[in-house]
């Protein structure tokens, strides 16, 4: 690439050396390079010229509304899931809002689990078990080659349905309960000191970075390995849960009861956030688990030979050795199933899952029928979070790029 | 046949890509031009627009389409379903792709007022209500507080529930699906407590259900839903033809002509007969029709009455009371505008 | 001297061949590992009768009505009601030979593409796959070629998701190629340009690009204007497509080593020459797997469609499920069969890729 550059500005250079003798102006790569881009910025702007006086002329023929003003108007329908507080008489700005932050949470959790399913399934293809190496290779080509629609609606019509109804549920302990209307868990709710407690976390995730940083010096020094990994854990549990105690509990369990024809109070994980999670994770998962696969076996045979012969554990080699070098090719992968799940997770509306697509570009765009108004809201928003996720990835591929000395 | 060629290319890009021309104009001369009425439907709704394993479409509003496509063509069978969902409805008929709606599409001010659209009739008379299990030991829709809704999505009855439970200080928790058939799965799985949409698919969507007599409908009836054929703003004389191929269809059943008796009241019925059916008077060539349009309505697609029980009446699965769709003289509220 | 003392021969060893053996290396080596095993056998006996049950013991085959499905397992007879339209929507049945010759062109340029003596092979195969989509609207359409017009609106069913998703790659196929070129353009505005175009059409959700066409596209056209439908949906699935093609199509531009570059300016090519002489036939051949990967993607997404009421095959399904007698919930073996339908379509695709990708090492290597 770099070696192309100069050999095309050399030989710009000795046109232009020659210039003004023998070649017309029309052969000179600058002036035409002007001109081609000339001609297209006056075929976009005809184009661009083009459509928008045609919207506008079609919208006033038939009369339908523009501008934003709908987003301060009443919306007058409910929304089955927010993590706001939401009420029927909230105005479209707000659902806005409900359906952005639900598209993130079921993103998160959908990456989350996806990650997971895949490098569990990606390593599992390496496994010394004959019928796990067949469970895996089973997992990525039954998933990777449905769509993902028909498996959205596996798991909602055809699972996640046939749980038992809600006077009938299945409990845990009376604390957790699980029926065809969601899974329902205690919620914790603070009292006064609960803030000592949260405090507490922070301290001990902020230690972790302090641990690992000591943790390395000194293994630089002495050689000694410190288990770092099982130290954290016990931190961030631990130091939460002796503040908990030490300020006398201050805080009450929330459990969710019946009441009438529904649970309530606690927390309630709504049966089409599950399986649109569900699905998202195992299909993405099924891709992922091919990445790492793919980021393993690029891995030289040499290189786990020679970590066996420094006398590293299976698991260290792993960890240190093979993980590391697969992530370069990993990282990229990644990156692109990720935004694919988000922009999958407006599947959403096949199910009902309120996200930003199916409460937006769905009904909010049926209520006021300002189709181009909801609808470039909506892709702004959705290209905007696979900018960010583009950015963040793009820093971790950079943290495991090989830094070439 | 170089030429030949190239000429029915262009041909066949105008049609798929530029399309026919003059939306604004006359829709008569571009039906008439094409042979074929484009006519947009349901993707899919019991006894309305529905499509059978060969491909037939039937139902009560495709049959408003097959009426105006006898009245302006001659034959009912002269008809381009385009399955349309309920999100795309207006701006197919308003850009021109259809030439008429018949997509059991509720009659509101909002609409008629604001989106380039002209309702030109009601052909169903229908009202939201609610569906419950039996077991649930629910009679009224006023002990609901607190349950969970099972809602088709894109539907005027989301803002219509809404409406009620407010104004009943109750509330309920809303799980919208895309189509019918899903609403009617997730009610039966036990997702909601009941499931609400138009009467006439709360009928529809028991019928679906593994065991019909589990379930039951409440006597509330919480909106108006007045279902009818849409036709595009700017084109009255089309807008005429929609109206009065559907007022005649109402007509007929009032005076008691039917698919069977049609060739007979055409010749040795009374005057209002013979003025319906074209053997008198000029009601065809005031449409810019044939004087026999009404005639083959009625010979072709049968009275209102025929197709009501056809399609969604006692001849059908669904087993539907005539009720307010009955004609007037009957005590219902159809009631063709006097045809003279 | 020493009496000779015969070192005391070694146990025999463990037998490595036979099943008993090879269960023991691949299946018990281990105690974590023989619980993970019994796991997954439990999975599957647990599993697996009822749905054999289910699927053919007790399920109903012979009859064209709903009255027909009379015992407990799955109701195939819808199914086989249907089938037709699953396959075809409602296309004429005497003129679907039409859409089964437009099948069976697709394959043969497929076969072509790959068979074909090296030294056409290119040309020939390029020239059939621009002028396939050409061919197919004509076919299907019949009017050019003075048969019955068939209008879109009776185009349906599983071959509708074929023909869409192949009529978009193949028609985008250019256009992707120039949007590549562009981005790897010195020229900053036409650099930015392709830029912004792929990054859109690669950032969005497919089905916001899908009610684009839809709903907002109809108020793109001149007044008075109006374009059908599955055009207007075409025309945005080629988009879509064009900016993922260019970005695969950039990562073939990057795996052609730059002494190709450099070897064709040496000789003398102009831009377009080397371009399309040199440059574009290695591009293909890297980024083969690739494409059909991105095909793939295309196809199981033409699904999405279903949410905008074209009548693919699980709108069709769902068309069938409303249908007034047939409402007796057959929503899992339609389903099911879909599912099939699919499933064997994309797996074999991958397969495909998979065997090419191999030969293409193979290549490398030799």
């Amino acid at each position: 690439m770099l070696k192309q550059k100069t050999l095309e500005q050399t030989k710009a250079a000795a046109r232009r050396n020659k210039g003004g003798r023998s070649a017309a102006f029309y052969n000179n790569p600058e002036i035409r390079a002007l001109g081609y881009q000339l001609l297209l910025v006056l075929g976009l702007g005809y184009f661009f010229y083009s459509v928008i006086s045609n919207v506008l002329a079609n919208m006033e023929a038939t009369g339908i509304k523009t501008g934003f003003g709908f987003l301060t108007a009443s919306a007058g329908y409910d929304v089955l899931m927010s993590l706001i507080p939401f009420e029927a008489t909230d105005t479209y700005g707000r659902i806005f809002i409900v359906g952005f932050l639900n598209t993130i949470l079921v993103s998160v959790i959908g990456i989350f689990f996806a990650t997971v399913l895949g490098f569990i399934f990606g390593v599992a293809h390496f496994s010394h078990n004959w019928l796990i190496r067949k469970v895996a290779v089973l997992y990525v080509e039954i998933f990777r080659n449905i769509p993902l629609l028909l498996q959205v609606f596996f798991w909602y019509f055809a699972v996640l349905a046939t749980l038992p109804s809600a006077r009938q549920s299945l409990s845990l302990g009376e604390a957790i309960f699980l029926n065809v209307r969601g899974l329902y868990v205690p919620k914790m709710v603070g009292s006064d000191l609960f803030w000592v407690a949260e405090v507490a976390l922070a301290v001990a995730i902020a230690g972790i970075f302090v641990l690992r940083r000591w943790a390395k010096r000194r293994q630089a020094l002495t050689g000694q390995i410190f288990p770092v990994f099982y130290t954290s854990i016990a931190m961030v549990i631990g130091l939460p849960v002796a503040a908990l105690l030490l300020t006398g509990l201050p805080f009450t369990v929330e459990y969710p009861e019946l009441r009438g024809f529904n649970y309530f109070g606690g927390i309630t994980i709504i049966p089409e956030l599950m399986a649109l999670a569900i699905a998202l994770s195992v299909y993405t998962g099924s891709f992922i688990a091919e990445a790492v696969r793919a980021g393993v076996q690029s891995i030289p045979q040499g290189q786990t030979e020679a970590a066996r012969s420094l006398g590293l554990s299976e698991k260290r080699i792993m960890s240190l050795i093979i993980v590391p070098q697969a992530m370069r090719v990993i990282v990229p992968l990644l990156n692109s199933e990720y935004q694919s799940l988000v922009k999958n997770s407006t599947l959403a509306a096949a199910i009902g899952y309120p996200d930003l697509f199916n409460v937006f570009v769905g009904t909010a765009l049926n209520q006021t029928g300002q189709a181009i108004e909801t609808i470039f809201m909506t892709i702004v928003v959705y290209f905007i979070v696979n900018m960010v996720i583009s950015f963040l990835m793009n820093r971790l591929n950079n943290a495991v790029a090989l830094v070439s000395r | 046949m170089h030429k030949k060629k190239i000429l029915a290319f262009t041909t066949l890009a105008a049609t798929l890509v530029t399309g026919a021309a003059s939306v604004q104009a006359a829709t008569l001369d571009d039906v008439k031009a094409r042979g074929t009425l484009s006519c947009g439907v349901s993707t899919g709704l019991a006894g309305f627009s529905e499509k059978d394993a060969n491909g037939n479409w039937s139902g009560l509003d495709v049959d408003v389409c097959r009426a105006v496509a006898a009245a302006v063509l001659g034959d009912a069978d002269a008809v381009q379903y385009k399955p349309l969902t309920a999100k795309e409805r207006f701006t197919a008929l308003v850009s021109g792709e259809i030439d008429m709606l018949s997509r059991n599409t509720t009659w509101t001010h909002t609409r008629d007022t604001s989106l380039g659209i002209n309702f030109a009739g009601t052909n169903y008379y229908d009202g939201a209500s609610f569906m419950v299990m039996k077991n649930l030991g629910v009679k009224s829709a006023t002990e609901l507080d607190g349950a969970n809704a099972c809602i088709q999505a894109g539907t005027s009855t989301e803002l219509a529930i809404a409406d009620y439970f407010r104004q009943h200080g109750m509330s309920y928790k809303a799980v919208t699906f895309d189509t019918s058939d899903q609403t009617r799965q997730g009610f039966e799985s036990g997702r909601c407590d009941f499931l609400t949409s138009d009467g006439s698919q709360l009928a529809a969507l028991r019928v679906g259900l593994s065991n019909p007599s589990d379930a039951m409908i409440l006597p509330e009836v919480i909106s108006k839903e007045p279902l009818g054929p849409v036709v595009r703003q700017g084109d009255d004389q089309w807008f005429n033809i929609v109206k009065w191929s559907l007022n005649a269809m109402i007509e007929a059943e009032e005076q008691g002509v039917t698919s069977a008796n049609a060739d007979d009241k055409r010749e040795n019925g009374n005057p209002a007969n013979k003025r319906l059916l074209g053997t008198e008077g000029e009601l065809g060539t005031n449409l810019g029709l044939n004087a026999d349009w009404a005639y083959n309505i009625v010979k072709q697609v049968g009275n209102y009455g025929e197709s009501f029980e056809r399609n969604v009446g006692m001849d059908s699965p669904l087993e539907l009371e005539r009720g307010l769709n009955a004609s007037w003289k009957d005590g219902g509220l159809m009631y063709a505008q006097p045809m003279r | 001297m020493r009496e000779f003392q015969p070192v005391p021969a070694r146990p025999a060893p463990v037998k490595t061949v036979g099943p008993v053996a090879w269960a023991r290396a691949n299946l018990f080596s281990s105690i974590p590992n023989s619980m993970m095993t019994l796991f997954v056998m439990a999975l599957f006996v647990y599993f697996i009768p009822p749905i054999v049950d289910w699927a053919f013991l007790s399920a109903n085959w012979t009859g064209t009505t709903e009255d027909a499905c009379v015992r407990d397992g799955a109701c195939w007879v819808f199914v086989k009601a249907w089938s037709y339209q699953f396959f075809y929507g409602t296309y004429p049945e005497e003129e679907v030979w039409r859409i089964n010759l437009m099948l069976g062109l697709l394959v043969l340029v497929i076969a072509a593409s790959f068979t074909l003596p090296k030294h056409i092979r290119l040309k020939a195969s390029v020239a059939a796959w621009l002028l396939l989509p050409l061919v197919g609207i004509a076919v299907l359409d019949g009017r050019l070629l003075g048969l019955n017009q068939v209008t879109t609106d009776l185009w349906g069913g599983f071959t509708l998701n074929v023909f869409m998703a192949a009529a978009s790659i193949i028609v985008a196929f250019p256009f992707s190629f120039l949007w590549a070129l562009g981005r790897r353009s010195e020229m900053p505005f036409i650099r930015s340009v392709s830029i912004i175009f792929i990054e859109f059409f690669r950032g969005v959700p497919v089905l916001s690009l899908f009610f684009m066409g839809s709903v907002m596209l109809p108020l793109f056209f001149a007044e008075g204007t109006n374009v059908d439908k599955l055009i207007r949906v075409w025309i945005v699935l080629i988009f879509f497509m064009s900016g993922y093609m260019a970005e695969v199509f950039r990562g073939g531009f990057q795996a052609v080593p730059s002494g190709q570059y450099e070897a064709a300016d040496s000789i003398g090519l102009s831009y377009w020459q080397k371009i399309l002489l040199i440059i574009l036939p290695q591009v293909i051949k890297v980024s083969m797997p690739n494409i059909l990967a991105t095909f793939v993607m295309l196809f199981k997404n033409t699904t999405f469609l279903l949410i905008i009421g074209i009548p693919e095959v699980v709108q069709t399904l769902q068309t069938a499920l409303s249908n007034s007698y047939w409402l007796g919930g057959h929503a899992l073996e339609g389903y099911l069969f879909v599912f099939l339908v699919f499933w064997s379509s994309c797996f074999s695709m991958s397969l495909l890729a998979r065997r090419i990708e191999r030969q293409m090492n193979t290549d490398k290597r030799g």
